[in-house]
């Protein structure tokens, strides 16, 4: 393969964005978990709320850093590797970034001291304050991202004079048609990742017999939140379809992986394809049968439109969509199917005690993640080739910018996040081995909690020891 | 009203607010590769922790506020400046995780250091090679960068990184003084006695050399001869004052002398590119977003900024004061 600048500055783009996006879901939903959290202790003083916050508060404060350091190389990646981009979009999305950056990122940043290292200089209250804040960061930062997003997919409130873009009306670039819709379903993605997280972790105490009263709690707190949210989601999933449907329509069939214009009556529900692009046709496909024109057109013999309704030179590439809808689907039905069992066990009183469950929890740890990346493919991947829908190829977005640097920074990329994603889980896993107990020994160790209530049954000398400060 | 040069203003805010804040954490980070003793380096490192990350906030700050006010500028010089902008991104992303990695790893603390001071000292001299490129002038066809990516690496650029990583190690060490006692206290004065002179050295070489390979800046001279004067000035009074408030009392005097110093540097090099928003080819005016993008960003900063000021002095007073030696948690 022949190096082409626009191929490797979409993979560079797409590496540092994929591996970006992991860890503000992580924020995002731990940050909303943790102020809830710790809004439960200070008011119910209960203890055992409060090692739930100081183990996920040591978790958070890794995942936000990996997440702050990637995400700056993302507000310079715009003019790095697409510079024609960001001549043309500044003025419509550069603004919403800015307000980001000022309503959102100084926010986090400010009271995210307060919040790991602050707890004995302000005081409990003041302390759950700068943690509201941190989440409300998160929240804001998520809104004014999506709206810039989502501007790119349903652009609206600007005009194109002399070759440069005017904005019209700012209401209209912010609160483009899908934004609205996308940003509750982003949230509640991030949301449930929290939750997944939690229970997860919890569940694996679980089964270990150790930790039981914090396990417990994670599992109850975990499947509630989820259980909640996935019910919320499908529905926002729903709505977004239909809207995504009307302005995108050619990602929307490509993400149902029929080729003819009009699909067979009635139509299947494809689980695995292997298109042919060039062919305009899929090799083989499987799926099942009937529910294609159920789910999609809530109909019994309703017919799906394929992508041939696009011309060809305007198409997404299908298996990129149609695999990324999928991961993001499937995910959501074994979610689904992790809320109702859990309901079901809760109402037989055996939530903590059934081991096919507890394992099931296990292996779901890690979903929201992962749903969430095949989102966002979804996404990108199904706005193609466009990189403003309608207004800029990215083909021709792309830097002036020779293709052997862009392979290079590429691969300094990828050593250098590997690194650290290694760090990341070595240190994650050793915080979950080591247990929730030394996560509020320290706290009692250090002092910070001295006169918000005294020490219970901690080793804190041993626990001294193995923290290491 | 002229938008383009409030939006220009607020792009120097950024800047100048990046440079001196996050100056002292860069150079705090440098300094940790000549600290031998590993009580020290937590120290340290403690001393910046609690607000480091707000500090280089000012960086995306000023990243945004050209990619909104100025598209046209901000499409050129990332293309223009691609190495050291990417080499200086890596290096700040090693040492921002290394704030919360070393903590987790006593065995490994030394490694995580070194890549702290490693990552500070490269993302420093890389804030150096994009200012001294800056000066040298970026070959532009149009709207579009049109010279190579490694430009940059030519001996002025490189001149200039020295020149920023020595300031900010001056910073450093003003900072140190500040927040720290005793051992720490007296490394710090021997790193200002020997620092903030070779800074000064070198700051007036580059000067010179910029004379001569840039006549853009020889025009301002001309054109500015007294309020470029000036600055100089307020730039060697200040450098005097710190110089001779090292190791004394008020701990705070030398900090804010070399922050008056590293202002008025930041002062006249806005003065010398005036009103180029890439410096000597393209001018804030012609490289302006639409109206109604600038009136948005700007209507945000004047809300926003004030506020954000307000916490941010906030989260400094929380952790005022002297740096405990057992760090924050003890």
């Amino acid at each position: 393969m022949s190096l082409n600048p626009a191929t490797l500055a979409r993979v560079q783009f797409a590496f540092t964005v994929s591996f970006h996006i992991i860890f503000p879901t992580m924020s995002i939903g731990l940050a909303m978990f943790l102020a809830v959290i710790e809004g439960l202790w200070l008011k119910t003083k209960d203890v055992l709320y409060l090692q739930i916050y100081r183990f996920w508060l040591s978790i958070f404060a890794m995942g936000f850093g990996v997440g702050v350091v990637t995400g700056i190389v993302l507000s310079f990646e715009f003019g790095l590797g697409f510079s024609r981009f960001a001549q043309l979009a500044g003025p419509a999305i550069g603004p919403l970034i800015a307000l980001e950056v000022l309503t959102s990122f100084f926010l986090e940043a400010g009271f995210l001291g307060i919040m790991l290292f602050g707890m004995h200089r302000v005081g409990p209250k003041l302390h759950y304050c700068a943690t509201c804040m941190v989440a409300l960061g998160t929240l804001l930062s998520a809104s004014w991202i999506l709206s810039a997003n989502s501007w790119m997919q349903t652009p609206d409130g600007v005009a194109v004079r002399n070759d440069r873009l005017v904005v019209v009306s700012w209401w209209h670039v912010l609160n483009n048609p899908s934004w609205l819709v996308r940003l509750p379903h982003m949230l509640s993605a991030a949301y449930l990742t929290a939750s997944f997280l939690v229970a997860g972790v919890g569940a694996w105490y679980l089964l270990r017999g150790k930790h039981l009263a914090f396990a417990k709690k994670s599992v109850a707190l975990g499947t509630a939140f989820g259980t909640v949210l996935i019910a919320g989601q499908v529905f926002i999933g729903d709505i977004l379809y239909g809207t995504m449907l009307k302005h995108q329509p050619s990602k929307m069939q490509a993400a149902e992986g029929f080729w003819e214009k009009e699909s067979a009556s009635p139509a299947p529900y494809y689980w695995v394809i292997l298109p042919d692009q060039k062919g305009q046709r899929n090799r083989f496909a499987l799926g099942i049968p009937h529910l294609g024109s159920i789910w999609l057109t809530h109909s019994l013999h309703g017919r799906v439109e394929g992508l041939k309704n696009t011309p060809p030179d305007r198409q997404p590439i299908m298996g990129m969509v149609f695999y990324g809808f999928r991961i993001m689907y499937g995910i959501a039905i074994l979610m689904f199917a992790a809320a109702t069992s859990s309901l079901w066990l809760r109402w037989k009183h055996r939530l903590y005690t059934t081991t096919w469950f507890l394992r099931f929890l296990i292996a779901m740890t890690p979903s929201g993640i992962i749903a969430t990346l095949g989102g966002w493919y979804l996404a990108e991947t199904g706005r193609q080739p466009w990189v403003i829908f309608g207004l800029l190829r990215t083909i021709d977005a792309v830097s002036p910018v020779p293709a052997q640097t862009l392979l290079a920074t590429l691969i300094a990329f990828v050593c250098i996040y590997a690194f650290f994603m290694v760090a990341f889980l070595f240190f994650v896993a050793r915080i979950i081995r080591r247990g929730p107990d030394l996560a509020l020994a320290q706290a009692d160790a250090s002092g910070s909690l001295k006169n918000a209530f005294r020490p219970h049954v901690l080793d804190s000398a041993n626990a001294n020891a193995v923290a290491g400060r | 009203m002229d938008l383009p040069l409030f939006c220009a203003g607020f792009a120097a805010l950024s800047v100048a607010l990046y440079v001196l804040l996050d100056g002292f954490d860069l150079g705090v980070g440098a300094l940790l590769l000549l600290q031998p003793h590993e009580k020290s380096r937590d120290h340290m490192v403690d001393s910046i922790t609690p607000t480091w990350d707000g500090n280089e906030t000012w960086l995306i700050m000023t990243g945004v506020t050209l990619l909104a006010a100025f598209p046209v500028a901000y499409g050129i010089l990332m293309p223009a400046l691609y190495i050291p902008i990417i080499v200086m991104l890596l290096a700040l992303g090693l040492r921002g995780v290394t704030f919360e990695f070393r903590g987790q790893m006593r065995p490994y603390r030394r490694r995580w250091d070194v890549i702290f001071a490693i990552g500070s000292i490269v993302a420093a001299c890389m804030q150096g090679l994009i200012l001294g490129a800056l000066i040298e002038g970026i070959s532009i066809d149009g709207v579009t960068f049109s010279g190579s990516v490694f430009d940059c690496f030519h001996p002025f650029p490189l001149l200039c990184a020295l020149c920023v990583l020595e300031g900010y190690v001056v910073l450093g060490g003003c900072w140190l003084q500040f927040k720290t006692s005793a051992l720490l206290h007296r490394f710090s004065v021997r790193t200002l006695r020997i620092a903030l002179p070779l800074f000064l050295l070198t700051f007036f070489v580059v000067g010179g050399v910029a004379l001569l390979v840039q006549p853009g800046i020889r025009a301002a001279w001309q054109i500015h001869p007294l309020l470029l004067g000036t600055v100089d000035c307020t730039l060697l009074i200040a450098a005097f004052i710190l110089f001779n408030s090292i190791g004394k009392r008020p701990d705070v005097r030398p900090l804010a002398a070399g922050m008056v110093m590293i202002a008025s540097g930041i002062a006249g090099i806005a003065i010398l590119v005036f009103p180029m928003v890439v410096p000597f080819r393209v001018s804030i005016w012609n490289a302006s977003s639409s109206r109604l993008s600038q009136i948005f960003l700007l209507t945000g900063a004047i809300v926003v900024t004030p506020v954000v000021l307000g916490y941010s002095f906030f989260a400094y007073w929380v952790f005022r004061g002297k740096t405990p030696e057992k760090g924050w948690d003890g």
